[in-house]
Formats: structure tokens, sequence, C-alpha cells
């Protein structure tokens, strides 16, 4: 794979933190994306130790969208740097009046510091990152507000959760009884139209073969029309992962009372067709089998 | 919010070979070591989970097949220095990833 340009910065997180994307502009720095509030701490570190010796502070960041493990880390950076906080202009009001709602961490069981927003950025909007120019688009499937961003120039582009080489996020709007597979589609074509040599994922490593990452994931999106169950399922072991990688360990009531009004994950459930409570414990059983959990008395751990 | 069930310490068993057994194409994809701890302990400056440096945490993302090969090594040089016997949360997180140095 080639090497970035020379302004562009590449952080590979995991998969509770996205990864970071910083773009050095003369004195001032962008980060795109800034990972869960669990791992603040380290994502600040990682910011100075990017930035040092380049001369230039990080000024700003950028979301492509507002889930939490993508903009977990505004309120520290911009209380560590002083700087300011773009999100896109769809999740604006949504910021400003802090409706958690609105803002899927409630409905999915997350955390995610309060922050407010300085600037917005909506598709057909040109964004200046790492010395270059970069065409925002917009990606609606795995949320419905999210944006990516297209650098024509270096064939660039930075996907978020829209586009993996190994799949794509979950497509909430789906569990959400509303349409998001019909989006996810037109979002892989979006991107396969783009002349793109080069992925940064908001999850996993950077990768150069686009066409055989789009095969996979047109592959993925056809099996979840075909059972839009076994996308429900998948949801819901995901999310019940993340909480377990963010809380490391927590009895099974615990659990299920720390997600009681966790509507999207109730919503996941509806769609197995289970009671919540039974597919809590089948998502978490499905997850112990796979040996991503396991259990220690009533505690459920990570593993 | 991702989607991650085979997520970070999914692959774990399957770290090791990529650091410290024999056939190593250089094509083939080197595995992260994050193991989702993200702590970095103040003494030793190195991460809890996978005892890289911040250095090598921040540049993993562009770096070489090679140069991840010899970050594992590193890693594995890390953990030999530890001893066994401690149970720090470093000891247990990098025997969950790779299993204990032999």
């Amino acid at each position: 794979m080639k090497p970035l340009p020379a302004g562009l910065r590449f952080v590979e997180r995991d998969w509770l933190s996205s990864n970071q994307v910083v773009g050095i502009d003369g004195a001032q720095a962008t980060v795109v994306d800034t990972g869960y509030a669990k791992h603040a701490a380290l994502t600040v570190a990682l910011m100075r130790q990017v930035l040092d010796g380049t001369g230039a502070r990080l000024a700003r960041i950028v979301n492509t969208h507002l889930h939490s493990d993508h903009c977990g880390g505004n309120r520290a950076l911009a209380d560590a740097f002083g700087c300011t906080i773009t999100v896109p202009h769809a999740s604006a009001a949504e910021v400003a009046e802090w409706d958690e709602r609105r803002l899927s961490f409630a409905a999915t069981g997350q955390r995610c510091p309060r922050f407010a927003h300085d600037a917005t950025l909506r598709p057909g909007d040109t964004l200046r990152l790492g010395g270059l120019d970069w065409d925002v688009h917009a990606a609606p499937g795995h949320d419905p507000k999210s944006l990516v961003f297209h650098c024509e120039r270096e064939r660039l582009l930075i996907s978020a959760d829209a586009l993996w080489e190994n799949g794509f996020g979950i497509v909430f709007p789906e569990i959400d009884g509303e349409s998001g597979f019909d989006e996810q589609h037109e979002v892989l074509e979006l991107i396969g139209r783009l002349r793109v040599e080069q992925v940064l994922p908001g999850h996993g490593p950077m990768f150069g073969d686009v066409d055989a990452a789009l095969g996979r994931a047109r592959t993925k999106l056809a099996a979840m029309r075909e059972d839009p169950g076994r996308h429900a399922r998948h949801a819901l072991k995901v999310l019940v992962k993340f909480l377990l990688l963010d809380v490391g360990r927590i009895d099974e009531h615990a659990l299920h009372e720390r997600v009681s009004d966790a509507v999207i994950m109730r919503r996941a459930a509806a769609q197995i067709g289970m009671a919540y409570e039974d597919a809590l414990r089948w998502a978490a059983d499905s997850l112990v089998a796979q040996g991503l959990l396991r259990r220690e008395g009533d505690l459920l751990v990570d593993a | 919010m991702s989607d991650a069930p085979r997520s970070a310490r999914a692959p774990a068993a399957g770290r090791e070979p990529a650091a410290s057994a024999a056939p190593l194409s250089s094509a083939a994809p080197v595995p992260s070591p994050c193991i989702s701890v993200c702590r970095i302990e103040p003494a030793s400056g190195l991460c809890e989970g996978c005892l890289r440096t911040l250095d090598e945490i921040a540049r993993w993302g562009s770096m070489s097949n090679e140069a991840r090969r010899e970050v594992w090594s590193s890693i594995h040089a890390r953990r030999a220095g530890r001893g066994p016997g401690s149970d720090t949360a470093q000891d247990a997180a990098v025997a969950a990833a790779g299993g204990p140095a032999s």
C-alpha cells in the first residue's frame, strides 16, 4: 500500500474506539473521529504523540457521525487542546439540545460525555484536511446522518462505518423499523463510482483493494436483506459485546437493568421474536459460545 | 457504534504466530496487538493491555508489515522481561492475547 500523503496520519484503534485520521495544515491539525469515552485519555495522548514535532496543534475535531465510539473523545480532546468541534449538519440540533434519545447513546446503553459543536458539515461541502480537499458525501445506511470524505486528487476515502475491509456497521435504521438496507446499498454504489485507491475506515486497518471490499459488503448486505432476523441477532450480539468491552465485567441481572431503556436493543429483540431478557440471555450465551465473553458465576466477563 | 462480534480479542489465540512463528510472508496481514485495554501505565510508558509504546500505537496504522512484526517481537521481549508469577493486568491481558511466552 502506498504511503499516505505527508499531511495525513492514520491511527488504528479497536472496536470500542473508532480510528482517527489526523490532517496537518500548517500550524493547525484536524482529527476525524475521537473514539469511545473509556479510551479518551489514550486518545488525548495519541494526539500529542502524533503532533509532536510537527509544529501543529490540534485545532479541530470533525465527526463523521455521532455514535459514541466516534465522538466519545470529543469532550476530552476539546478540554485538553481547546479545539473546535464540527459535526454533521443533520445532527446539530440534537447535539445542541443534548437529546440523548435522538443521539443514540440512551438507545444503545452506551455513554458519551456531553460536548458542544462549533460548526457543521453537510453533503456537498469541501473539507480541508492534511493539505488536501475532501468532498463531503452523505452515507446513510449504518447511520442516516453519517458523512464520508473523499479526496479525488489522492483517491482516498475516509469511510467511517459505511465500508470496512470486511463489511460495514450495523444498519441501525432497520432495527428501528425504518429503511436502511436500500440506503446502505446506495452508499456502496456511490463508493463504487468514486475513484478510490485506499480506504481509511472507521474501524480496522487501512486497505487498498476497494473492489474486493465492496464485493464482500454487497454479499453481506444481500444476506441481511434475505433474513432481517439474522441482522437483528447480529446487532444484539454486537451491542452486548460493546457493553462488555466498556464495563469489562457485569452481573447479568445488572446488565439487564442497565439496558432496560435501550430502545434499539429492545427492538432488535422484538425483530428476533424473543422477549427482551430472553434475547439478552441468548446473545450472551452466543457470545460465550464464540469465546467472546465468558461467565464467572452470575458475572458476564469480557474475553 | 461499530459492528464487531468478532472483535478485538476474538482472534487472540491466532495472534502469536504473526509475531513469532516461522513462516511469515510479507504479504500476510499482521494482526493488531490491541486488546481494548488502551491505558498507558505511567511508570513504563507502555499500554497495560498490549505493551506497546504510545509511538508504536500511533504509528501502527501506517506501518509496513515488517515494522509490525518488529513491534510484536518487542512486545514478546517486554513480556519476557517482566517475568512470570505476577498477576498484573498486563500479564493477564497479554496472556489472553498471545498465550505465555515460550
